[in-house]
């Protein structure tokens, strides 16, 4: 249910940054799942196959990349990355920490192919 | 001619939503509103927690809420009188999302309230992931449910601010150890505070409704409220 309202909002917003950029079939899709978004990649993935049908994105693919987190401790104010579900800094095991990264997900950049050639095609 | 391009955006697919939500935030901050929305998973006492909390307050203070669930107005009509309440029906969506609570609060009549109150969808997953422009983020654990649930919903805990034990008249009949429960909350988020209620009969309502007045007195003060990352 909340990968399919994320993938229509994914649709949405793609099909605004395609008329940004003067139109066009999207070819590929690249984006990143924190390991803390919430979002399993594997029934993101699905409900994109579903999603897509009719809209402009119809021939593309989404190829999606987990990231882990990027935290930073308050303690030794060092910066970590972690690819567990561990609250707590590496290097002092401070557990005051605020995550930078890896708690959403972020669409990085897609591919727009010409709208010519399937205009062309009866 | 256009040929094939590649085009780099690196956007969080929520931000414009989130930003929407923000704005709610400090628009319900400047007329003195304190946000709470309250996570848990179906039947851990949300809606009888809402109502004595109400109840407490109202001597001194103004509420409203805004109840979110699948189906049905059950919610509302329970709520109804000890505060005002307006029902969100999702059909069908497992949590709420910003543009709800703007609709919700417009049919509300927009009022000067001291706390609005945001009943979540019964569900300990993907409320987490949505800002509702609250400026408290409170779950409730009923010890019904098990006390090793933290850990299993590292983000629910993560990003609230305060953990809510309920049904803790329960505690000599289920095998539920507060310590445990609260340490393992304090493992994924060690800012939250926690609290023990129950609702029939009565207890742990003054130091829970204490607890929500002190943050509305924080936000009062220009203290940043909002969800924890």
């Amino acid at each position: 249910m909340h990968e399919a309202s994320l993938v229509k909002s994914l649709l949405k917003q793609l099909s605004e940054l395609v008329a940004q950029h003067g139109g066009g079939h999207v070819r590929e899709i690249r984006v990143e799942v924190g390991l803390l978004a919430g979002i399993e990649p594997l029934l993101f993935h699905e409900a994109f196959q579903r999603e897509r049908i009719g809209t402009l994105a119809a021939d593309a693919e989404l190829v999606i990349t987990p990231v882990g987190l990027t935290c930073h401790c308050q303690g030794c104010q060092l910066d970590f990355v972690t690819d567990k579900l561990e609250f707590s800094c590496p290097t002092c095991g401070a557990k005051q920490i605020k995550i930078l990264v890896g708690d959403t997900v972020i669409l990085q950049s897609f591919t727009l192919a010409p709208a010519v050639e399937a205009e062309l095609t009866p | 001619m256009m040929t094939t391009r590649v085009i780099s955006v690196r956007r969080d697919l929520q931000a414009a939503v989130h930003g929407q939500a923000e704005e709610f935030r400090c628009q319900l901050a400047a007329q003195g509103t304190l946000v709470v929305n309250v996570l848990s998973s179906p039947g851990s006492g949300k809606t009888s927690l809402l109502a004595a909390t109400a109840d407490y307050l109202r001597a001194n203070y103004r509420c409203a809420v805004l109840v979110g669930d699948i189906a049905t107005d059950r919610d509302a009509q329970r709520l109804a009188p000890h505060l005002p309440a307006v029902q969100l029906t999702t059909g069908g969506a497992c949590h709420l999302e910003y543009p709800l609570i703007e609709q919700g609060w417009r049919a509300l009549g927009s009022p000067q309230v001291d706390f609005l109150f945001l009943e979540n969808i019964g569900n300990l997953v993907c409320p987490a992931s949505h800002d509702l422009g609250e400026h408290l983020r409170v779950l409730l654990l009923s010890t019904t449910e098990g006390d090793d649930k933290p850990a299993k919903y590292p983000k629910a805990f993560r990003t609230s601010h305060a953990l809510v034990i309920s049904k803790a008249d329960l505690l000599p009949h289920v095998p539920f150890d507060v310590d445990r429960a609260i340490a393992d909350a304090r493992s994924i988020q060690p800012d939250l505070a926690c609290f023990s209620t129950s609702t029939f009969p009565a207890s742990g309502i003054k130091e829970w409704c204490d607890y929500l007045v002190s943050k509305r007195l924080q936000m009062l003060a220009g203290e940043p409220c909002r969800p924890n990352r």
